[in-house]
């Protein structure tokens, strides 16, 4: 009789599973939509966002619960760990000040760089801050800042090689690393490159390095950092600037917040303020990257 | 060669890389405590008299089997926060949470599986001499056929715990920061150290010595049920 019993619990506890699993499915057709729009706590789906947003205010929802979630990667010299496991760099420094002046703690959550947008709208973080370029990706699914720093996507190539790359205006024929959805995969794909997609743009320089791919595709203020000499990548270099050679303007680093967040002016203001102040020259430069900074 | 093992540059990532793994034997344990008696509630419902309980879990266990562990962890962790129900804690210990009740709830459905074959492999005989000696169903499960079953299903499920260690390395798709992880942070920068492509391939000395373990302890157990025969 007893197996009677764990029968039966077990079918409840199916019929429950499942009938969760059911309304989250149904959910992102329409039948179920109106139950969950009227939920306090609902994040910006499609149309919704600003109406939601209006309802329920996103500082406010941070000061609540007094901690700014900070989502980034390991990113240097934008974010980085110093050697006793604390985050520091340009964008980790700023945005532990932007909390101090929002009277709350500063929380950093390395993210999956590709998921940046699920974890905003799912509110495991509360804004994405780690030298994101602004590209269209990023200007359809979230709210920004206005633009701090400039930044180009640049060409890195063993040193030994470096004069076959120079004054290239297209990439056919090689076989190029870039961090799968990053701005440099857009260049390097625009310029006619194959390319190997890779998680991030250190195994980018690791490609090249081993010699499984011609060159790589990084961020200019990456490959400041982390190529040339005294640094691991010593036999690399960069050479084309990817932007020129597509006759693009550079690119330009921008916060991410939720559509349709007061987050967005509250750093605006906060921003205006570093700057006029002097407080992002000086992070800028302890870090090296004054010269890309936008100050104005 | 030695002076390496000694290394400042060593002993960083060796203390990061076991923080990493911490977590990776978290996850591990975690999923075996949960999984192992629910694959066993899992397989009662697919071995059911009653039809909709069967058809239920038989369905239940091909979607978890038939659909890529990655992408039911992707799921669980950003499908409710995404519609507004916010079931998990921010930070780590919520990522902590939404993968270890993905992988119970996936692995629970393989050992169920296997379960199910150790069960219905003991011969019909073993039952009917229970039924003779006048036992009730709950005594003949629990006295005869659970004690022969478990000396089945030691081999498969050896298997499934040695891939259990490997497969924790998935949780690094939803962030939660296992030893593969931290194996990757140095090659991007982590504690000054950029650029080093060792410490990611260093991290299959933890799995292999885990592994390791676990096979020879599992064989011990084999061991120890070889008087059933």
């Amino acid at each position: 009789m007893k197996k009677k019993l764990w029968a039966l619990l077990l079918a409840l506890s199916l019929t429950l599973s499942l009938a969760a699993c059911g309304g989250n499915s149904s959910n992102s057709g329409s039948s179920t939509a109106p139950p969950a729009e009227s939920n306090q706590n609902t994040t910006s789906d499609d149309g919704a966002d600003i109406s939601d947003a209006a309802a329920e205010s996103d500082l406010a929802y941070v000061q609540g619960k007094g901690v700014l979630v900070v989502g980034m990667t390991d990113f240097a010299p934008m974010d980085y760990r110093d050697a006793d496991g604390k985050w520091i760099g340009f964008d980790a420094d700023m945005a532990t000040a932007f909390a101090e002046s929002l009277g709350v703690k500063v929380e950093f959550q390395e993210i999956t760089w590709d998921y940046k947008v699920m974890e905003l709208d799912a509110k495991s973080i509360d804004c994405v801050w780690n030298g994101m370029t602004l590209n269209d990706e990023v200007k359809a699914a979230m709210d920004t800042g206005a633009p701090y720093s400039l930044n180009a996507q640049v060409l890195v190539v063993p040193t030994e090689k470096a004069a076959d790359f120079e004054n290239l205006t297209t990439l056919e024929g090689l076989n190029v690393a870039v961090e799968s959805g990053s701005a440099g995969e857009d260049a390097a794909e625009a310029l006619g490159a194959s390319t190997t997609a890779v998680a991030k743009q250190a195994d980018a320089l690791m490609e090249v390095s081993a010699g499984t791919a011609d060159a790589a595709v990084i961020d200019l203020l990456m490959a400041g950092a982390m190529i040339g000499e005294g640094t691991n990548y010593a036999n690399l270099t960069h050479t084309v600037n990817l932007n020129a050679a597509q006759g693009l303007e550079s690119e330009e680093y921008g916060v991410g917040f939720r559509k349709g967040s007061d987050l967005v002016s509250a750093w605006n203001e906060f921003w205006a303020a570093a700057i006029a102040d002097g407080t992002v020259l000086e992070t800028g430069t302890t870090y090296g990257v004054q010269e890309s900074l936008i100050l104005e | 060669m030695l002076s390496f093992f000694s290394s400042a540059e060593f002993q960083t990532v060796l203390s990061t890389l076991n923080t990493g793994f911490v977590k990776t034997l978290q996850l591990f344990f975690v999923t075996l405590v949960g999984a192992v008696p629910l694959g066993l509630v899992i397989s009662f419902g697919s071995m059911s008299r009653i039809p909709p309980l069967r058809w239920l879990t038989k369905t239940l266990v091909w979607i978890i089997r038939g659909t890529p562990l990655v992408l039911q962890i992707i799921a669980l962790y950003y499908v409710p926060g995404l519609k507004g129900v916010h079931i998990w804690s921010g930070g780590e210990s919520g990522r902590f949470t939404a993968v270890a009740v993905a992988f119970v709830i996936n692995y629970a459905c393989y050992f169920s599986e296997i379960y199910r074959g150790g069960i219905q492999g003991v011969p019909a005989g073993q039952q009917e001499a229970g039924l003779v000696l006048g036992m009730t169903k709950r005594q003949i499960f629990f006295k005869i056929t659970l004690l022969q079953m478990i000396k089945r299903i030691v081999p498969p499920m050896s298997n499934e715990i040695i891939t259990l260690v490997k497969d924790t390395s998935l949780a690094r798709v939803v962030a939660l920061q296992e030893v593969i992880w931290m194996g990757e942070s140095f090659m991007k920068g982590n504690q000054g150290y950029a650029g080093l492509v060792w410490p990611l391939f260093f991290t299959a000395v933890y799995y292999l010595a885990f592994s390791g373990v676990a096979t020879l302890l599992l064989g011990k157990l084999e061991q120890k049920l070889e008087y059933f025969r």
